[in-house]
């Protein structure tokens, strides 16, 4: 089985290899911080699903993982990374529409019903996935091939403009959420359910989009992480536990919160491999989450609730 | 029993309910203690390990379906069990007994601290902080390869069971299967007196309503650290009888979704019931068994039916029974 073994991210090309140690560290870092906004975009949707509807999702690294493999379908199909890029996540996202409506509604307000219901659904996703895609890691081609070079070293520049993707994506939420409609009816029912549904404030509707975006933002992660890492059906697994670190480092709920832990995360886990293995990383970051859980359950950046 | 103060026609249906369940558990028992030397020991050694699966289930049921705590790291403990009767055996060449005994121990030294800290929080946050910990030590032992075997784990030969002037060997999987039998039904008996003792009461009162309890005056983190350890204890039990069964102990025990299992037999079979846990783990290990050899990715059906007995059914199929019969406890 061999579950969730922790690998370097974005293990380079050999035409990318560098040498020594700064030069290493500043890659890592360079590096830590666009894995970091990848990490944020995912994240993000864990938080917002979390902080709305109260779900726990454990299948959301599952979504993550259906991004990646139905954007390596896409890619294939099209023969064309953006294309993929655009519609891969618009899938999953209606699929985490249908999600809400058929399996989520039923069980509202039963926590810890809808975290064994969304275990079920990483399950089927898993076993769905392995059904078709195979079990072997797939590995996708980087849409563009040239690189930078920065301070003697070279990067790929598929990886700066992930992270510029990112954060573009960052900014329009926040525009989605503070400017539209339906972000204000978000964010109203957030602050008081009741008050919101009284003010007529449609709460399925909400529901149900805010778990589409949910899955829509795991799904967009991982159609841009797929040509960095490989395609698998297991990826979602890692993926999971370091949204996981990042909401309750950040505080669950707290949108800005988990894009700072993300990038904290992707940075600290980034430089430290240059000196530990990455097992051991890991399991120190996990340590640093059970302190933060224990001493200060809102978060490092988050405020009582 | 609360219930007792009922009306009398609820008393009549009560005395029917639990009549019924003695009938149905002597009926269970006699076919599990008579029927395998008529199995082939391929059955034989599926059945053995629907009983430590059970056995997991059930402690797992302790947790959650009495204490209310949802945890997703039951398998730490498993693992623990499982290598705490590899090594002994594998380094120290200690007795089956011993091993068994050091296993427990082991599980119950981690359980203990981890519980400490778990019970702190709860909730959503108790869900994440029992994965946190398992992946802790999930990642530990891969690192640790020359205690644990890292991916490939550790091998063992059973050794035979010295019971007075006679040695049992577990090779032989009827032995084996009554050795297991043996302490799932007592492991099984033990948990149900346990549940129906004020300790037990105080576990269901903590799942009803934690606020109140805490009121009322128990002491909750207390209670839920006590639960926790019985469950992690019985984790390792569990744990080690696969080990010695299966022969072998991996790394990959320890991982959170293996407790996953355990959430998914429980919910089918009844949380809160005891002994539907251990349906629940019969029925779908069997369906597994025979499903897997023309439909390798069967989890695909687990997935559908957990959702499904989640949305329509969530007091699992012993729950349904107990509301047929009237046997009210929940």
């Amino acid at each position: 089985m061999g579950q969730g073994s922790v690998g370097g991210y974005g293990a380079l090309p050999q035409r990318y290899f560098v040498m020594d140690l700064l030069s290493q560290i500043i890659f890592q870092a360079v590096n830590g911080f666009v894995w970091g906004l990848i990490i944020a975009l995912i994240a993000l949707g864990l938080t917002l699903v979390f902080g709305l509807i109260e779900v726990i999702n454990v299948s959301h690294g599952a979504l993550y993982m259906l991004g990646a493999v139905l954007g390596w379908y896409m890619e294939r199909l099209f023969g064309n990374f953006w294309l993929a890029l655009a519609f891969a996540p618009l899938m999953v996202g209606i699929i985490g529409l249908g999600i809400e409506r058929a399996v989520l509604r039923p069980i509202e307000g039963k926590p810890a019903m809808t975290i064994i219901a969304t275990f079920g659904l990483m399950l089927i996703f898993h076993q769905s996935v392995l059904a078709t895609f195979g079990g072997a890691p797939q590995r996708m081609r980087e849409p563009i091939q040239f690189g930078f070079s920065i301070m003697g070293f070279g990067y790929p520049g598929y990886r700066l403009i992930v992270a510029a993707f990112s954060a573009a994506t960052m900014v329009g939420l926040w525009a989605f959420l503070y400017k539209t409609k339906f972000g204000l009816w978000m964010r109203a029912v957030r602050q008081d359910r009741e008050m919101a549904l009284a003010m007529g404030v449609p709460l399925n509707g909400v529901y149900m989009l805010t778990f589409g975006l949910g899955a829509f933002l795991a799904a967009l992660g991982g159609v841009l992480a797929a040509p960095i890492v490989t395609v698998e059906f297991k990826m979602g697994l890692d993926i999971l536990i370091i949204a996981f670190m990042v909401v309750i480092i950040g505080g669950l709920g707290s949108l800005l919160g988990s894009v700072v832990a993300a990038i904290l995360i992707g940075e600290l886990e980034g430089i430290a491999s240059v000196f530990i293995n990455p097992t051991n990383a890991r399991i120190f970051s996990l340590v640093f989450m059970i302190i933060v859980l224990l001493l200060r359950p809102h978060g490092l950046f988050g405020r009582k609730a | 029993m609360a219930s007792l103060a009922g009306k009398p026609e609820d008393r009549m249906k009560l005395w029917k309910g639990e009549r019924l369940f003695q009938i149905g558990f002597a009926v269970l028992v006699a076919v599990l203690v008579l029927a395998p030397p008529f199995l082939r020991s391929y059955h034989k050694r599926l059945l053995t390990e629907i009983l430590i699966w059970g056995l997991f289930a059930l402690a797992f049921d302790i947790i959650y379906g009495y204490t209310g705590m949802l945890s997703f790291g039951q398998a730490l403990f498993f693992g623990v069990g499982a290598y705490g009767m590899a090594i002994p055996i594998l380094r120290w060449d200690l007795n089956l007994w011993v091993a068994l005994l050091f296993a427990v121990i082991a599980s119950i030294a981690f359980a203990w601290p981890i519980g400490y800290f778990a019970v702190k929080v709860s909730g959503a946050y108790f869900v994440i902080i029992t994965i946190i910990f398992s992946l802790i030590f999930f990642f530990i032992a891969l690192d640790w390869r020359w205690l644990t075997g890292g991916d490939n784990g550790l091998t063992l030969t059973a050794p035979s069971i010295p019971l007075g002037n006679w040695k049992l060997s577990l090779v032989d999987p009827l032995t084996n299967y009554y050795f297991v039998l043996a302490l799932v039904l007592a492991c099984y008996l033990i948990t149900r007196r346990i549940v129906a003792s004020p300790l037990g009461k105080a576990f269901q009162a903590i799942r009803e309503n934690e606020d109140r309890a805490r009121v009322i005056g128990y002491k909750v983190e207390r209670f839920k650290l006590i639960s926790y350890i019985i469950s992690g204890a019985i984790s390792g039990l569990s744990g080690a009888l696969y080990a010695a069964t299966s022969r072998y102990a991996n790394v990959d025990f320890l991982h959170w979704t293996v407790s996953g299992d355990a959430v998914v037999w429980t919910l089918v079979g009844g949380a809160g019931t005891l002994i539907g846990p251990m349906i629940g783990s019969g029925l779908l290990i069997v369906f597994e068994d025979y499903v897997s050899s023309w439909f390798k990715n069967y989890p695909i059906i687990v997935g559908i039916l957990v959702i499904g007995v989640v949305i329509t059914a969530p007091q699992g199929i012993v729950g349904l029974l107990r509301e047929r019969f009237g046997r009210k406890e929940r």
